[in-house]
């Protein structure tokens, strides 16, 4: 073959791949399939969302059960008017119980009474998921502690496990002790631990949680921790705040503005 | 300095390195915008008003169905179901008993009869206890 030809053949050969990427640069719709970003069926990404609660003790009500009452209405949780059979997702403790570590001394009288209301912190680091056994506590990809409670075997490895108390062992079955139960949730069997889920059976329908629309004077506010702009973040860029026992390491997604 | 041969292949070639990425540049513009905010996992409406799946298909299958849908809504957070026609249904038991339940013994009447015992409902509030 003759050199000239061979030569022109390679030149034009290179000049139409370089024409292609020019006309499917000016020409996006016709050349490059457009990226559809998935709606609906997709898993979440982990590590995008790490939901948090920021609790405002100073406008918490000390008399108030509102949240409370909602919470355990919402999700069936049990009462059986008894401290040991007692099964609690929310639930209000006194200042030096909330936060045994953190300075007692010389307090003033108003925070020592002060009453905090304490539920699950769905840690970062959370201790009890680790401890399980069978993955049936876990942490999930938005920073909520689930419980799967399909899974669940009732060791209670996790409230050994968990330092702030926030889970129930469920001793006898719970529906005794559920007066009136709500249709929108299942309750749990004997033998199983429970503790709050953050809502996560309202989050996917776009609601905030129980415990937050219920309460009268708006001293809780929810949100994800990862997004600067968020709601949340301004409350702890604004306020001077503490979590319960950091000093563990387990760093928790709920935090007390006192 | 003089031109050269070697300057004028060296510039050809540089131009037909951006001639050939100009697609490659683009791709950012062409693609939707990335949703700001992240979104919790999604979920359908609650749809009870068709079969997911052929009845005959359900009746050997609707426990592997169902614990399919289990793992993946509570552990993935995938929570919807495309069905091989394209509807969508929320993974949850009262998609299925939205319409099922409207015979209160649907469940019973077969389970006793193969004498199989579920757990399902130590938890879930079956369609007898429902009002």
């Amino acid at each position: 073959m003759n050199e000239q030809r061979r030569d022109f053949i390679r030149k034009s050969g290179l000049g139409v791949l370089a024409g292609l990427g020019v006309a499917s640069g000016l020409l996006p719709k016709s050349s490059l399939e457009k990226t559809v970003l998935p709606v609906w069926d997709e898993k979440p990404v982990a590590g995008k969302i790490r939901w948090g609660m920021v609790v405002d003790t100073r406008t918490c009500q000390e008399s108030c059960q509102e949240c409370i009452l909602k919470c355990h209405h919402v999700h069936n949780v049990p009462d059986f008017r008894s401290r040991k059979d007692e099964v609690k997702w929310i639930w209000k403790s006194p200042y030096e119980k909330a936060f045994p570590t953190a300075s007692q001394q010389f307090l003033n009288k108003e925070t020592r009474d002060r009453s905090c209301l304490t539920l699950c912190n769905h840690c970062a680091e959370s201790p009890c998921t680790k401890a399980c056994p069978t993955e049936a506590t876990f942490k999930r990809w938005d920073g909520i502690v689930a419980m799967d409670y399909h899974r669940c075997i009732g060791c209670r490895f996790c409230m050994a496990a968990c330092p702030y108390g926030s889970r129930s062992f469920n001793w006898q079955d719970p529906r005794m002790g559920i007066k009136n139960p709500s249709t929108d949730y299942p309750t749990r069997m004997q033998g199983v631990v429970e503790k709050c889920n953050f809502c996560s059976e309202r989050l996917v329908k776009g609601l905030e949680p129980a415990c937050v629309e219920s309460c009268p004077n708006k001293a809780l506010t929810f949100g994800d921790l990862n997004d600067p702009e968020s709601e949340i973040r301004k409350l702890l860029e604004n306020n001077q705040t503490m979590q319960r026992k950091p000093e563990l390491g387990t760093l928790p997604s709920v935090f007390y503005i006192i | 300095m003089s031109i050269n041969k070697n300057h004028i292949i060296f510039s050809l070639f540089v131009l037909f390195l951006l001639a050939g990425t100009y697609a490659f540049m683009q791709v950012g513009h062409a693609a939707d915008p990335v949703p700001q905010s992240p979104r919790p996992a999604a979920s359908a409406a609650i749809d009870s008003s068709k079969c997911i799946m052929p009845t005959a298909y359900m009746k050997a299958n609707h426990m592997r169905v169902l614990s399919a849908w289990r793992n993946s809504s509570v552990r993935e957070g995938n929570r919807v179901h495309v069905a091989p026609n394209g509807s969508k249904f929320d993974k949850s038991l009262n998609t299925c008993l939205g319409c099922h339940a409207n015979n209160r013994l649907f469940c019973f009447n077969c389970h006793m009869y193969a004498n199989v015992k579920p757990k399902c409902w130590n938890c879930h509030l079956s369609p007898m206890e429902t009002p």
